[in-house]
């Protein structure tokens, strides 16, 4: 049996969905369930090629459906476990999600976004935003992170099943097709040998001692009969979420403090908007890029600080408008001009901002 | 040539373009650079035209995967320049294979530079047809020069060195494949 997946630190140079494989097994992942789809198959190919070296299971299910509930029951037995879709796959998902959200299963699962709706395109998009963030019948008690390269996937794969267990909430990584299927390097490590400590994970049900004479009852419901219970157990989820939330919450800007327009992207669209705005400063024009990593909890402090500075936004996406959606709700009440580039299910090049940037100056 | 290097392959399925677009990106890595290479791919499982977009830099972190307009292009079948046409303009250099009947037409009229060679004649009479795109991986190399030769060697043998093992006539057919590549795109650039 090898020892660890990654010992000390390693330049590679692979596709998206292998440094997710790797980085799960490099997270001490205890199993993978998944049922295949592009563009994220290769996250099952390779884990299946490397997880028997480590002694990590792998189960295919017969859809996403089933993917899904298996990963809630993984997590349930005090397994680390994380499944892998996109698309019309990560529709089936969202009934397992929102029963994660209800008993707070911590889930981790990974996203590589392909074009909707439907059957699509298996290539690309950003439009699985919305769904990630607020799919199913509930509030959108989860954390996702939307990554922008093979470091961040890296990075972000092993940072979600923590951030899962730390605090009981169903975790996604939201990638998409090109980053799946491009190659770049990033350095991959052993999360130990950088000081990170995978958090303790331990079983929710199957407890020892009889439930309310040894100990208290697990009380794992996503049922409820009277409309007063629900309200107080959803009340007491967005309660604890709220509370969390500035601990969780990331983002990222870049040369925006004295911009007059700041570009504001997410995911692998932000590579796009750096490279605009170091163009458009060395033209002389004052740009700036704002950019959350975390979709939800959406970092609205951060980003009405920029706002407020700014004399133009500028929101550019691969879908029509999802996006742009939660930054209209983080910005509720704020006069900014903002424009757009919508692009569903289409690259976006640095030299389609900066066309845009200038004819808004 | 800028710091950026902007590579698109496109060819028949089957031409072997993503894998030469591979090794290509996986020698750049190794020498050290920053290269982004990602195919483009469909629902379609074999047929068609096929793209490899790369990017190679010295140093800086690489922008976006898909590019607007390449520095060099080159298309291996007549399907394949009609649909690279979109990623020319005045600072591309366009390389289409001279066997390709009927191209004169469907040729970027401003491209940088625009030339003929006859890869696919060389790979079926000199060499062997198994080797065509490691001609045209010596004719990528010689163009943008993102790769020293020797690096470009390593990056066969990594790849292919298990297949050297077994026959090593293979390796030496390989690597004459890459220096012919080489050879067709000499003096034209």
């Amino acid at each position: 049996m090898a020892d660890k997946p990654i010992q000390g630190e390693k330049r590679m140079f692979v596709t998206g969905n292998e440094a997710v494989a790797y980085a799960a097994l490099a997270a001490n992942v205890d199993i993978m369930y998944g049922y295949p789809i592009t563009p994220q198959n290769e996250i099952m190919h390779y884990f299946t090629r490397l997880a028997p070296k480590f002694d990590k299971p792998f189960l295919q299910t017969e859809d996403e459906i089933s993917a899904g509930f298996t990963t809630v029951g993984g997590v349930m037995s005090g397994k680390r476990s994380f499944t892998a879709t996109a698309g019309p796959g990560n529709t089936l998902m969202q009934e397992s999600m929102s029963m994660a959200e209800m008993m707070r299963i911590p889930t981790v699962v990974v996203i590589m976004q392909r074009g909707g709706p439907s059957t699509a395109t298996v290539i690309y998009s950003q439009q699985e935003v919305t769904m990630t963030c607020y799919g199913a019948n509930g509030e959108g008690i989860r954390v996702v992170y939307s990554t922008c390269n093979h470091q961040e996937l890296y990075d972000y794969t092993i940072k979600s099943f923590n951030t899962a267990w730390k605090y009981r909430i169903p975790t996604f990584v939201l990638g998409d097709g090109y980053q799946a299927k491009m190659r770049e390097s990033l350095t991959m490590y052993d999360p130990e040998a950088r000081g990170i400590k995978m958090v303790d994970t331990y079983p929710l049900v199957g407890l020892p001692g009889s439930p309310g004479v040894d100990r208290d009852p697990a009380h794992l419901r996503n049922t409820y009969n009277t409309e007063e219970e629900l309200y107080e157990v959803v009340s007491n989820l967005v309660k604890d979420y709220e509370a969390v939330a500035p601990e969780i919450v990331e983002s990222e800007s870049f040369d925006c403090d004295d911009a007059e327009v700041v570009v504001l992207a997410h995911g692998v669209v932000s590579r796009a908007a750096v490279e605009a705005v170091r163009e458009l400063r060395k033209a002389g024009i004052k740009a700036g890029h704002f950019r959350p990593i975390t979709l939800r909890p959406f970092p609205d402090k951060e980003l009405k600080a920029v706002a407020n500075q700014a004399k133009k936004l500028l929101v550019v996406e691969s879908a029509q408008g999802q996006f742009a959606k939660l930054v209209h709700h983080s910005l509720y009440g704020d006069s900014t001009p903002m424009e757009y580039i919508f692009k569903p299910g289409l690259g976006i090049t640095s030299d389609e901002i900066i066309n845009k940037v200038k004819a808004m100056l | 040539m800028g710091n950026l290097v902007k590579i698109a392959l496109a060819g028949e399925g089957g031409q072997g373009v993503q894998s030469v677009a591979e090794i290509l990106v996986e020698a750049a890595n190794e020498e050290g650079k920053e290269a982004l290479y990602i195919p483009n791919f469909g629902v379609e499982q074999r047929g068609g035209v096929s793209i490899a977009f790369c990017q190679v830099s010295d140093d800086k972190k690489i922008g976006s995967p898909k590019f607007e307009k390449g520095d060099i292009v080159i298309a291996l079948s007549d399907r394949a320049i009609r649909r690279c046409a979109q990623y020319v303009d005045e600072n591309t250099v366009f390389i289409y294979d001279t066997s390709i009947e009927g191209a004169e037409g469907d040729l970027p009229k401003n491209a940088k530079k625009v030339f003929g060679i006859p890869a696919i004649e060389v790979a079926k009479n000199e060499l062997h047809p198994r080797v065509f795109n490691i001609i045209i991986m010596g004719a990528t190399i010689r163009a943008t020069q993102v790769v020293t030769p020797e690096q470009a060697k390593q990056a066969l043998e990594d790849k292919l060195g298990y297949k050297f093992e077994q026959n090593p006539k293979l390796r030496e057919l390989n690597y004459r494949a890459l220096e012919r590549g080489m050879q067709l795109v000499e003096g034209q650039m």
